[in-house]
């Protein structure tokens, strides 16, 4: 067949245009056909970086009647070769070579009475497409005649006449037409008459164009919903970083001017924690006594200093009794009291005791800063115990107890 | 098998480089894409015959709603394996 691309055609074609060598391009095409069963055989698929992939499928054995004798026969399974074209090749194969090849396809059912017939019907058709379709409306009742005359010319000279410039309406022309013009002898007949049926439901494959208006301001809405659920993730992650420097803001602030402070004070109370709150409530009486006898970094000081008392003391004073400390360590980013439980007992679940051992550094259980030494606790033998019901009830109402305060 | 290992693989057998042997495989499918397009099959001596089939326009029904669509006739790229490969391979 003269619209075969040959071994031997290729090999030169490809010879000249890499600039090697007829010899090297047949070496290489041999190797790579070699190659290519090979990879089939061994591992069921390759993948052809440009053209696509080929793969091995498996047919599973089936029953089927010996159509002489009746007889059930079972067909045995076996494996055939599948060629998956790359999405781009496809593309551009069902796209932009329609109309070269598709004049090749129609020589071989070259009869001339049927595609008379044919042709009559594919007007029909079209004719009837045409009054439904939208876009198309006024080119296709044009467009058949030239068509027609010469599909029953058969001509070859179709080829040049046709350009490979395969615009959206002209291919759809052609295209219609050329359907019943394959050899769909009898269900053509069928298929006239279902058009007429319901002419409303057929749609021309076009209509794609209006959606491609105010796309503009949709785009702008998404960007600026994306932005604040990024703001508003970051601002999640980073809590305890931007309420440690409302904190020194505020501290920095009253020096400057006593009487503003409970003001700003009030419009930031709601993101600050607890212990600044105390400060806060300190302030009213400050302002009232006379100036500077005791500044806000004095009793920011004081209580920073009675805090710490209270930790070395709390050990001891704490709702559990632990037999020591294992360790004392800065959390780091990301952690959870869960997970040091985990990597220290072995078990999640005795995470409430960690709570339990830190309460008065960890105002907010959920809501840890980055660094925050951590004591872990050692435990007795009997905390650990969760069979023991005992121990399971402490550990549900220092779990429930951790929950309040993270809520709060 | 990725397209990696098939360049090492025919770089070996042949005896090419694998550079070499990449640019050779590019250019082959750049022509084997671009004689398609003319309207060209392409026979791989041993393995199969590229070519180019028309799918035909047809009426699709929904079946739930009954309502008929007609999907273009589209062209698409198929590969005809040899016979003997095709033998040889049903069994593995």
């Amino acid at each position: 067949m003269a619209d075969k691309m040959s071994w031997t055609e290729l090999r030169r074609t490809i010879a000249a245009r890499a600039g090697v060598s007829e010899k090297e391009a047949n070496a290489f095409l041999n190797a790579l056909q070699a190659q290519l069963k090979e990879a089939l055989k061994n591992d069921k698929q390759v993948k052809v970086n440009g053209l696509g992939t080929f793969r091995l499928q498996a047919v599973a054995p089936r029953k089927s009647v010996n159509v002489s004798t009746g007889e059930e026969i079972i067909i045995e399974g076996y494996n055939k070769i599948v060629f998956a074209p790359e999405a781009g090749v496809r593309e551009l194969i069902e796209k932009g070579g329609e109309n070269i090849v598709l004049d090749q396809n129609e020589q071989p059912s070259a009869g001339a009475d049927p595609i008379q017939k044919l042709g009559a019907q594919a007007e029909e058709i079209v004719g009837i497409l045409g009054e439904l379709g939208q876009s198309p409306k006024e080119e296709e009742p044009t467009e058949p005649t030239p068509t027609l005359p010469e599909k029953e010319e058969e001509s070859a000279a179709e080829e040049p006449e046709v350009p490979e410039v395969p615009m959206a309406d002209p291919a759809e022309a052609f295209n219609e037409p050329e359907k019943p013009a394959e050899p769909v002898v009898e269900p053509a007949p069928v298929y006239t008459p279902s058009f007429v049926r319901e002419p409303e439901t057929v749609e021309e494959p076009a209509p794609q164009k209006p959606k491609k208006k105010s796309h503009f301001f949709r785009d702008v809405l998404i960007c600026l919903l994306v932005l604040l659920l990024l703001l508003g993730i970051l601002y999640y992650f980073f809590r305890p970083q931007i309420n440690a420097k409302l904190e020194s803001l505020l501290t920095f602030w009253p020096k400057q001017t006593e009487e503003v402070v409970p003001v700003a004070a009030d419009t930031t109370a709601a993101v600050i924690e607890p212990e600044q709150e105390i400060i806060e409530e300190a302030d009213p009486n400050i302002a009232s006594i006379p100036e500077g006898s005791i500044s806000q970094e004095q009793i920011l000081a004081e209580f920073l200093e009675a805090s710490k008392e209270d930790e070395e003391e709390e050990i001891t004073g704490l709702k559990e009794n632990y037999p020591g400390i294992i360790t004392i360590e800065p959390i780091h980013e990301g952690s959870r009291l869960t997970w040091m439980a985990k990597r220290y007992y072995g078990s999640k679940t005795y995470w409430p005791y960690i709570f339990d051992a830190n309460r008065d550094i960890l105002p907010n259980p959920s809501l840890i800063t980055v660094g925050t030494p951590i004591r872990v606790p050692q435990l007795s033998a009997a905390q650990r115990d969760t069979t023991n019901a005992q121990t399971r009830q402490r550990l549900e109402s220092l779990r429930r107890e951790a929950e309040e305060l993270s809520r709060n | 098998m990725l397209t990696k290992e098939l360049i090492g693989l025919t770089a070996e057998s042949s005896g090419l480089s694998k550079k070499g042997v990449e640019h050779l495989l590019t250019t082959l499918n750049a022509v084997v894409r671009e004689n398609l397009m003319a309207g060209k099959a392409i026979q791989l001596q041993g393995l199969g015959v590229l070519e180019i089939k028309e799918r035909k326009a047809r009426v699709i029904v929904h079946p739930k709603t009954g309502e008929r669509t007609l999907v273009p006739s589209k062209n698409q790229l198929i590969f005809r394996p040899v016979e003997n490969m095709k033998e040889e391979l049903k069994k593995i």
